[in-house]
């Protein structure tokens, strides 16, 4: 009954207040607005309904975590509001017992929190009834899966988050604490999902860590496919009803410590006890005496006397104002920086920076810990963006609050410091605070790359990177979060204002907004390289960052004005002061920063939408769709085919400029006369001056979509050329509202030229891909890629696939190195410029790219074959590895699959973060980021960035040879086929063990989360399938069957194909040619390899040995074995099989090295349980079935067992080396 | 130099007529506020000390326009509220040079030594280093003072002063309040009588946001010469007492109840004229038998 009347005076107290109905209205909007914005957009990409159970469970915890400011408010208050007012004294005197009080307030947030989860499934079900979808999208509309979502997610949610928050208002007796508990709960999200399931791959820990499943969700949205997430509901199994019981469980627990620890006594006693603070203590009777006597014992100071001290010595002039100011931000600097929450904010950035080296490894490699990499750390979004912001405007609200909660106001209010500085100290207080953040980061980088004996410190990188870039950026939204603080004056509403402008202005582009004028704080984008420093990024980011300065101070002489100060803060006095307080000066102040504001933003819009094309990504895709619908006519029309591309290209690095004069000769392949020749001119640069070597009429010249077609007379006859003069300029105007076009640069240059130079035909690629977006356009529904068996597409040669032969002259300026493929025939100066001329031996692939820059160049060479690693200077570290895996790789790929075609091999640097490359004939191209790879030495430690350069080497055959059909499968026969050329190259120069390393690391990749619906690996297209699976079932294969007869099919297929003919090849012909080299005995496990979406499922179930004399051991297996196959919308259907699996004995392994097998034959193994047993000369330490995984199973973990110590006579146990193998 | 206080009157928001047509001049020297609990003493201080504005009326503190220039009277402000905290980690010596720093002293070492000199007038000197969150009442109360005094007020208010003081601590307090009414306006508001009978050389006495009476203390208690009667009485009789007598103020003695009641003329047998004491001013105002409607203009000229 007392729980009762608890539980109804806490809620309508809540009810009562302003808060919590901005809460409950806001919410329901906000989800309103994401589900119709994002979601819908989600459904729409991933082929799904957005009424899909995943979604909507999706949704629900986003609910719950936007519900966290809520629910910190209302479980804050419930806990800890009679600490706070001092009621706490006469609440406990009464005779309320302490469970009914702690139950019925406890209630009271829970049901507010669980009415808030309504809200949340309310606020969608409104968008998704108030708006009317394209039929694909809205699939069956089911109660129940609001019901589950609601059950399964939002209640339980609800719940760990209420009583987290309130045991932690509890114990601390502070509401405020709960603000803090609900980032730390925010962050555990994030961490589990971002960090240790995505990074570090626990996926397993990740999901039971996550307080509100998200993790679950998200492994399920990359397991399910698009068919399954339509329908399928969220099952309450393994792992998520494990993560559901651990949080119910914990937090009922934390919540259970909370109510006992808390003693239903006198609040600023116990904590004064413990030596905690409290807002505001008060005395009582008994700390007066104390106090009294000193009184009593201290000798009279006559008090006019000392008064007379202080008659003349406060001065009011600008130096006043200053010093009040800074009087007040180092008092709110010090407030913060001494408080709990600082030192928790310090630590864990701290925490974060030294943590470097574990997160920035990649594929097992570390990186080397350069400065932009490490500045760039924290920013990076994906893992802890958030963490600055959220702290700006925790703190921007605890210190335009400070003097409130302290109750402080009355004294300092009427102190005489001018308005305006108390405004501009709390602002530089909040500065001084990231100032401060940012100056450890600075130390614990350097402190980070000392220790891992990285000692090129570059302090004027970080101090450009940390206070220049970053530090703009923060100051900005500090000053945002303060001036919003100040205006809303109402603190939970204020964090949740600007915690929602936070959110538009992040998401701005997906909510359509993608203008920089429009999205505070926003700018196009700032990248550093090492080779090309800030350029050519740094302009518009300053233009950018002027403008939303000023801005900055329009929105600071607006909170001004509107700063409350005293006790009246009802609007109309609010706006009484603000007319007082714009004085004359203070009017001029604002004309001007509004007129900077203008000024600026007129420069800036004369930049980006006058001098430049302003294109969102809406008319982007207009644009698609319209060149489609204008030209699309034309695809397939027989056009003749580029066959020779001559090149004179001038570069102008210093002014980001280029011209390019070109000849194409085109050659009718086809059996039709030709008399009409379509020119795709591209977008990015102006092209003029096209000429046919015969008379060509002008037909059509449409610049807005690249289109132009010429009339020739006479026709091109089969077998007959035409030459085609062009010129193209690249040179931009101003900027731009995107990202800058750094293709040229004042050092490194990297020229892609199929992005500049004019193309013939119909552009296939220009054409929306995406089914949802073809169809809001109205356009053609078709499969994003060709089908296997679209046997036109085999003779159809798209732009980029041609063979060329080219010869290409680059003119830079003196001082760099210009590189393009084919061999170095001339260098000469003219004036300060210097050109050189490439050009090929026999015809390449139409991949063309120009570099410049000031390179360093490592001459190698093997065989006939000139290697160069043209690098950036700095970037030595790899080149060594390079130049030995360029030479393994020529080597190795030379003997098994064919010779290398050209003279020349060349991996050439440019400018840029990532670590992708890309291997064009002749010329691979890499990124600095591929440069920071730094393996460290040692026979165990894995040496990735050696395996990647075989890869590239290898396409050198795989792709720039053998160029497949752009079907679906065709990245099998160039991603998989390299990678597993590179496998070779690793095992042969490192050995097995280091091999075993590599796989171990790719599986790590592939395995988790088990990707098992797709289509099988000759239609494949997706990333896991041909970097993964592709080359783990050549691995396979290449085990079962035998390397050189693998090798040996990989021949006749390149023989066949590699010079490039009509016909291309598809994945079927790789599955051809290799059974053609398979036993019959094993077809069974090609074709389960390759045309079935296999999975094979085996375990050791028991194991046991005994002795059976002669030191030989008996060795007996229960093994368990399932196949399955699994097809694209991930129905599954067992296979029964009588396959082969390697079965193996290994003995103890010595003390660095893996162990050698005892035994390893392979055995025929039925679905289901069997026993089986082996014999083997020593004791046998573990035994498995696959032990070395060659088949794809999703959980290898159960395949090897250890073995029972041996049952029979006892004798000495064999401890040292095994010394043979078994076969 | 002077504080005229014209025709204040000011409602909240919430419909609480707080003060009516306030008019008061406050010369240098101590001036006492007396009234009840929610008589609008706190809301005309807090008026004076610029955190809220009335709705009619004006205030000037000689040149100074107290309603339009605020910074300007702030320069020369002190104001202890009635109810205030402060930071709870912080030292009582840091957060009074940080107020040093905001009431415009500059100088660091003046600073230091207006610090210090304060510190040991309010007997927190021994104390200044401990955290403020470790402070009693009345230690509080006198940091409070201490910030108050910062600047050499020229305007000084404290709203209920005395409250959380011990009876040693509330006479030092007045002792150096009075010392400062040497050269500035200091307001008490109080409702406590004997604070003003001590020390203020003019009072006024509000009750429902009006002015009831304004005076000095012992020219208001002169006025009641021969006015106020005395009689101890049973508790039963009290009620007929109570009708029949203008009773101001009753109160128990050794079981039996002591009244007191205005009259000019001797009210009947068994009362026994006493001398008027400043109480009983406050109270034949309150009981409304004397004062701004009866005669005080009799009393004030």
């Amino acid at each position: 009954m007392r729980t009762w009347e608890v539980f109804r005076f806490e809620t309508n107290v809540q009810l009562r207040r302003a808060a919590t109905w901005l809460f409950f209205i806001g919410l329901p909007l906000l989800m309103m607005q994401l589900a119709t914005v994002a979601y819908v957009e989600k459904a729409r990409t991933g082929g799904f309904y957005v009424t899909a159970p995943l979604l909507m469970a999706e949704m629900t915890v986003i609910g719950s975590i936007l519900s966290l400011l809520a629910a910190a408010a209302f479980a804050g208050d419930a806990a800890a509001r009679d600490a706070e007012t001092r009621l706490s004294p006469l609440l406990f005197t009464t005779p309320l017992g302490k469970s009914a009080f702690l139950a019925g307030r406890f209630l009271a947030a829970l049901l507010l929190n669980a009415a808030l989860a309504v809200a949340v499934q309310l606020g969608v079900f409104l968008a998704l009834t108030s708006r009317t979808l394209e039929p694909s999208l809205s699939g069956p509309f089911r109660f129940a899966t609001f019901a589950e979502a609601y059950l399964t997610f939002g209640l339980p949610n609800a719940f760990v988050t209420t009583a987290c928050l309130f045991a932690a208002a509890l114990l601390t007796r502070r509401s405020v604490t709960t603000f803090l508990v609900s980032v730390v709960l925010f962050a555990l999200v994030v961490v589990s999902w971002q960090l240790v399931a995505t990074r570090l791959g626990f996926w397993q820990l990740g999901q039971v860590m996550d307080p509100f499943g998200l993790t679950t969700l998200s492994n399920l949205s990359l397991t399910w496919t698009p068919a399954a997430k339509s329908v399928r509901s969220i099952p309450l199994d393994g792992t998520l009803l494990m993560n559901r019981f651990v949080w119910l469980l914990l937090s009922t627990a934390v919540l259970g410590f909370a109510a006992v620890r808390f003693g239903f006594t006198l609040a600023a006693a116990g904590a004064a006890q413990r030596g905690r603070r409290s807002r505001v203590v008060h005395a009582d009777a008994s700390s007066e005496a104390g106090v009294a006597t000193v009184v009593a014992r201290a000798a009279p100071i006559a008090p006019a006397l000392a008064l007379g001290h202080t008659t003349t010595i406060s001065r009011f002039n600008v130096r006043t104002r200053l010093s009040q100011t800074g009087a007040i931000a180092w008092e709110a600097f010090r407030g913060v920086a001494l408080s709990w929450s600082g030192l928790l904010l310090v630590a864990l950035l701290i925490f974060l920076v030294l943590s470097w080296p574990t997160l920035m490894e990649d594929m097992g490699t570390a990186m080397l810990p350069t400065t932009e990499q490490l500045t760039r750390y924290l920013g990076s979004p994906e893992l802890i963006w958030m963490i600055i912001p959220l702290f700006t405007v925790y703190y921007a609200g605890e210190l335009v609050w400070r003097e409130r909660d302290a109750r402080v106001n009355d004294l300092t209010d009427t102190t005489p410091v001018p308005d305006g500085a108390q405004l501009a100290g709390r602002v530089l207080g909040l500065g001084l605070i990231l100032v401060v953040l940012q100056a450890i980061r600075l130390l614990a980088g350097i402190f980070v790359q000392a220790r891992l004996g990285y000692y090129n410190f570059e302090v004027g990188l970080y101090l450009r990177m940390l206070f220049g870039v970053q530090l703009v950026d923060y100051l900005l939204f500090a000053v945002l979060a303060v001036v919003v603080h100040v205006l809303v004056n109402q603190k939970y509403a204020g964090h949740l204002v600007v915690l929602l402008v936070y959110g538009l202005m992040r998401f701005a582009g997906s909510l359509g907004v993608e203008h920089n004028l429009a999205v505070y704080a926003s700018d196009p984008g700032l990248a550093y390289s090492d080779m090309r420093g800030f350029d050519p990024y740094l302009g518009p980011f300053l233009w950018f960052k002027a403008y939303w300065s000023a801005w900055a101070f329009v929105l600071l002489v607006l909170a001004g004005v509107f700063a409350v100060r005293g006790r009246e803060q009802d609007v109309r006095s609010r706006l009484r002061n603000a007319r007082r307080r714009l004085t004359p000066r203070l009017r001029v102040a604002a004309a001007v920063a509004v007129g900077l504001v203008g000024m600026l933003g007129g420069f800036i819009f004369y930049n980006t939408n006058v001098l430049n094309a302003y294109r969102t990504t809406a008319d982007q895709d207009a644009w698609r769709a319209e060149y489609e619908r204008r030209y699309g006519r034309y695809k397939g029309v027989p056009q003749p085919m580029l066959n020779a591309t001559t090149l004179r290209v001038e570069l102008h690095p210093a002014d980001r400029r280029a011209e390019v004069h070109g000849t194409y000769q085109l050659v009718n392949r086809t059996a039709w006369p030709i008399d009409t020749i379509h020119v795709a001119t591209a977008t990015l640069v102006s092209t003029s001056g096209l000429r046919f070597n015969r008379a060509a009429t002008p037909l059509l010249r449409d610049d807005e979509y690249g289109h132009r077609s010429f009339k020739l007379a006479p026709a091109l006859q089969p077998g007959d050329s035409v030459r085609l003069d062009f010129e193209v300029r690249f040179a931009p105007t101003g900027f731009v509202n995107g990202a800058t076009d750094a293709s040229v640069a004042a050092n490194g240059t990297y020229i892609e030229l199929r992005d500049w130079l004019p193309s013939i035909g119909y552009q296939t690629n220009r054409e929306l891909g995406g089914v949802g977006a073809r169809r809001q356009y109205g356009l053609a529904t078709r499969p994003a890629v060709r089908a296997l068996a679209d046997t036109a597409a085999r003779t159809n040669v798209a732009a980029g696939r041609e063979r060329i032969a080219l010869d290409v002259v680059v003119g830079t300026v003196a001082g760099q190195l210009a590189v393009a493929p084919g061999g170095l025939r001339r260098t000469w100066n003219e004036g300060a410029r210097t050109y050189y001329q490439y050009a090929t031996d026999v015809p390449i692939r139409n991949d063309v790219a120009i570099y410049s820059a000031k390179y360093i160049v490592r001459d190698a060479q093997w065989k006939n074959v000139a290697i160069q690693i043209v690098h950036h200077p700095r970037d030595t570290t790899n080149v060594d590895r390079m130049v030995r895996s360029v030479q393994a790789s020529l080597e190795y790929f030379t003997t098994r699959f064919g010779p290398y075609p050209h003279r020349q091999l060349r991996m050439v640097e440019y400018p840029g973060r990532g670590n992708s490359l890309h291997s064009a004939p002749v010329n691979i191209a890499f990124r600095e980021g591929f440069a920071l790879f730094n393996p460290g030495s040692g026979a165990t430690r894995l040496d990735f960035p050696f395996a990647v350069v075989a890869h590239e080497v290898a396409h050198q055959w795989w792709g720039n040879q053998l160029t497949p059909a752009s079907v679906e499968g065709a990245p099998l026969l160039t991603e998989s086929l390299a990678w597993y050329s590179a496998m070779g190259v690793v095992e042969a120069t490192y050995g097995a063990p280091h091999l075993a390393a590599l796989l171990a690391e790719m599986r790590s990749a592939y395995l988790v989360p088990g990707l098992r619906a797709d289509v099988p690996l000759v239609r494949a297209t997706d990333w896991l399938s041909v970097y993964r699976r592709g080359p783990f079932a050549m691995y396979a294969l290449r085990e079962y069957v035998g390397a050189s007869l693998v090798d040996q099919a990989l021949r006749t297929l390149l023989a066949k194909y590699g010079t490039g003919g009509r016909e291309q090849p598809t994945a079927l012909d790789l599955h051809r040619e290799l059974r053609g080299v398979t036993p019959d005995s094993l077809a069974y496990l090609l074709d389960d390899l390759f045309l079935v979406n296999t999975f094979w499922d085996v375990a050791t179930e028991a194991v046991s040995a005994e002795r059976a004399g002669d030191g030989r051991y008996r060795v007996t297996l229960d093994v368990r074995a399932r196949k399955v196959a699994v097809d694209s919308t991930g129905s599954e259907e067992d296979v029964s099989m009588n396959d082969f699996f390697e079965i193996g004995v290994y003995g103890r392994a010595p003390e660095h090295g893996q162990a050698t097998p005892l035994y390893l034959r392979r055995h025929r193994v039925r679905s289901g349980t069997q026993r089986i047993t082996v014999t083997v000369p020593e004791a046998p330490a573990s035994v498995g079935i696959d032990p070395r995984t060659l088949l794809i199973d999703p959980n290898t973990s159960d395949n090897r067992r250890d073995v029972p110590p041996a049952a029979g006579p006892r004798s000495v146990d064999v401890l040292g080396a095994p010394q043979g193998r078994a076969r | 130099m002077e504080l005229r206080i014209r025709n204040v009157s000011k409602r909240y928001p919430n419909g609480v007529q707080a003060l009516t047509d306030v008019t008061l001049t406050i010369p240098i020297g101590m001036y006492g506020l007396l009234g009840p609990n929610g008589a609008g003493k706190s809301s005309l201080m807090r008026t004076l000390a610029t955190l809220q504005e009335p709705d009619e009326g004006s205030i000037t503190l000689g040149e100074i326009d107290v309603l339009r220039q605020k910074d300007e009277l702030r320069k020369t402000l002190g104001y202890l509220p009635q109810e205030f905290g402060l930071y709870p980690n912080v030292s009582a010596e840091d957060l009074l040079s940080h107020f040093a720093a905001l009431e415009g002293i500059t100088r660091r070492r003046l600073r230091k030594s207006t610090v210090e000199s304060l510190l040991r007038q309010v007997n927190l000197w021994d104390v200044r280093k401990k955290r403020l969150g470790g402070y009693s009442g009345g230690m509080r109360q006198r940091f409070g003072i201490a910030v108050a005094l910062l600047g050499n007020p020229k305007l000084l208010i404290v709203d209920e002063p005395t409250a959380g003081l011990d009876p040693v601590e509330r006479v030092r307090f007045l002792n150096l309040l009075s010392a400062l009414g040497e050269q500035s306006v200091v307001i008490l508001s109080t409702h406590i009588v004997e604070d003003v009978s001590e020390l203020c050389t003019r009072m006024a006495v509000i009750d429902r946001g009006r002015i009831l009476l304004e005076a000095e203390p012992l020219e208001a208690v002169a006025a009641l010469r021969g006015r106020i009667w005395r009689k101890v009485v049973d508790k039963t009789e009290l009620p007929e007492v109570e009708a029949k007598y203008a009773v101001i103020s009753t109160r128990l003695l050794a079981g039996r109840t002591v009244v007191h009641v205005y009259s000019l003329a001797t009210p009947g047998p068994g009362f026994d004229s006493v001398a008027a004491d400043l109480e009983d001013v406050y109270f034949s105002i309150m009981t409304g038998h004397f004062g701004a409607q009866t005669e005080a203009s009799a009393v004030v000229a």
